[in-house]
């Protein structure tokens, strides 16, 4: 016959057991009467004494937590007889296995896909840029086409670095015949994006200044306004032109000279050539011819100057 | 005579106990004991351990309810956890299912959040493509097995959609 404890029905220990459930019972909080299977589970599997000694070790905060366990680890043990918690823990690292796995493939897909968009921003970029590179030298075309370009012929071909601009046949006949080649570098200081255009230019203005210079001074014509006067070569052509022009007078040459060959003094020794060609016989042609020189001297200096601030 | 006396001990001794007998200060019986074949004398922690948690007559009575030869895993897992409750008197190996659910969980959440990207990403593959379907082994790769991937197509063909 079982003695009930003071509070009222005996625990589950108690009743299995078939004993009086006292108030000093260690299994009653644990073990309430309305579940009777959980204490079988636990008596069937670590027994009454086995708990009391676990129990007996524990601080009253730790018997709490320590009978959950027990009681889990019982009630795993009536699920799976053969191997108990083992089972749990087993099916828990397949789990853990097969998420890894499928993690890392995943992670796997998401760099592949992250390689492919880089690699398609990389292919967006450049197209960008070579459609900014084709506007640019359209830009350049059109502007070509509106006035830049040369008055008679086709328009400059960018693609042949070969041609040479028609406008040459003009310059020599002409006075200011730089005052077209200063318009025109000017021009090309605009588009210094197509630096292989602006160099091209500059080596067939080269080229063709060469040209004429070499026939200008191999032949003896009394023109001396058709000088054409190079930036690069302007000690040259006025050493020859003023050698086949004044090359009678030697001796009135020679101050002469001492006023053109200084070029980048020239605007300092502008004054003494003037009073130097004021004592001369021929004041009139030796003016004129002065000041024709003047007049190429500058502009060419401003080509010149153009010129390399592009380069 | 001797000899003989010598002989008839040594050959009820010719077995020497098991760790349960031996622990137990019992007769081993080799065809009678039940502990016999699962706890061999050369290691007798691990019969110790066990009866200590759990008691050899509860481990007696839980290998006779189950079949002879699922008694070796039975014993081990047995071990293993009077082994776990013996180092954490607390928790036990409860403490390592805990651990491993919430590697579980978290593991989870991660598998989860990538695959989200993964959808993400796919579909933009997928509207870049000009409405291609996402078919399978559409040059799949098959290293990604159990994922369906866009179709992927030759980088001359994408040069036009610019």
């Amino acid at each position: 016959m079982t003695i009930k404890s003071g509070t009222g029905q005996a625990c589950a220990a108690c009743k299995y057991q078939r004993r009086r459930c006292t108030p000093e019972c260690l299994l009653a909080p644990f073990f309430p009467a309305d579940q009777p299977k959980m204490f079988q589970n636990v008596h069937r599997l670590f027994g009454v004494k086995n708990i009391q000694n676990l129990l007996k070790e524990l601080r009253p905060d730790q018997k709490v937590t320590a009978m959950k366990s027990i009681k889990f680890h019982a009630l795993q043990r009536d699920k799976y007889p053969v191997h108990g918690c083992l089972f749990e823990i087993r099916h828990l690292n397949y789990q853990i296995q097969m998420a890894e796995d499928e993690l890392q493939a995943v992670l796997q897909q998401l760099a592949y896909y992250r390689q492919q968009q880089q690699q398609q921003q990389q292919q967006q970029q450049q197209q960008q840029q070579q459609q900014q590179q084709i506007a640019a030298t359209e830009d350049y075309m059109s502007e070509l086409q509106l006035g830049v370009a040369p008055p008679r012929n086709a328009p400059f071909s960018l693609e042949d670095n070969n041609v040479v601009p028609q406008y040459n046949c003009v310059a020599p006949q002409a006075s200011y015949s730089n005052s077209g080649n200063v318009d025109y570098s000017i021009n090309y200081l605009d588009f210094k994006e197509n630096n292989n255009v602006v160099n091209s230019f500059c080596e067939q203005q080269q080229h063709q200044q060469e040209q004429q210079q070499q026939t200008y001074s191999n032949s003896n014509d009394n023109n001396t306004s058709s000088m054409v006067v190079h930036p690069a070569h302007l000690i040259v052509p006025q050493a020859l032109c003023v050698q086949q022009e004044i090359g009678q007078d030697y001796n009135e040459m020679h101050s002469f000279f001492d006023c053109v060959d200084d070029t980048q003094s020239y605007i300092g020794s502008k004054e003494a050539c003037d009073s130097s060609l004021d004592s001369s016989p021929s004041k009139d042609t030796r003016q004129l011819v002065h000041e024709e020189m003047a007049e190429n001297e500058l502009k060419s200096a401003a080509a010149f100057f153009s010129l390399t601030s592009v380069n | 005579m001797a000899s003989s006396s010598s002989s008839s001990s040594s050959s009820s001794y010719s077995n020497p106990p098991c760790a349960a007998c031996k622990f137990l200060r019992r007769k081993c019986q080799p065809t009678l004991c039940i502990f016999a074949p699962y706890f061999p004398p050369e290691d007798p922690t691990k019969f110790s351990n066990v009866h200590r948690i759990f008691g050899a007559s509860n481990v007696s009575k839980l290998l006779n309810d189950i079949m002879p030869h699922q008694r070796e895993d039975a014993v081990n897992s047995l071990a293993y956890e009077a082994e776990a409750r013996l180092k954490d008197p607390v928790y036990g190996c409860v403490g390592a299912i805990s651990l491993l659910q919430s590697q579980v969980a978290q593991l989870q959440k991660e598998l989860d959040a990538t695959n989200a990207d993964l959808m993400r990403f796919t579909t933009i593959n997928n509207n870049n493509n000009h409405g291609r379907v996402a078919g399978y082994g559409g040059g799949s790769d098959p290293n990604y097995s159990g994922f369906s991937l866009p179709y992927s197509n030759p980088g001359g063909e994408d040069a036009n959609y610019s």
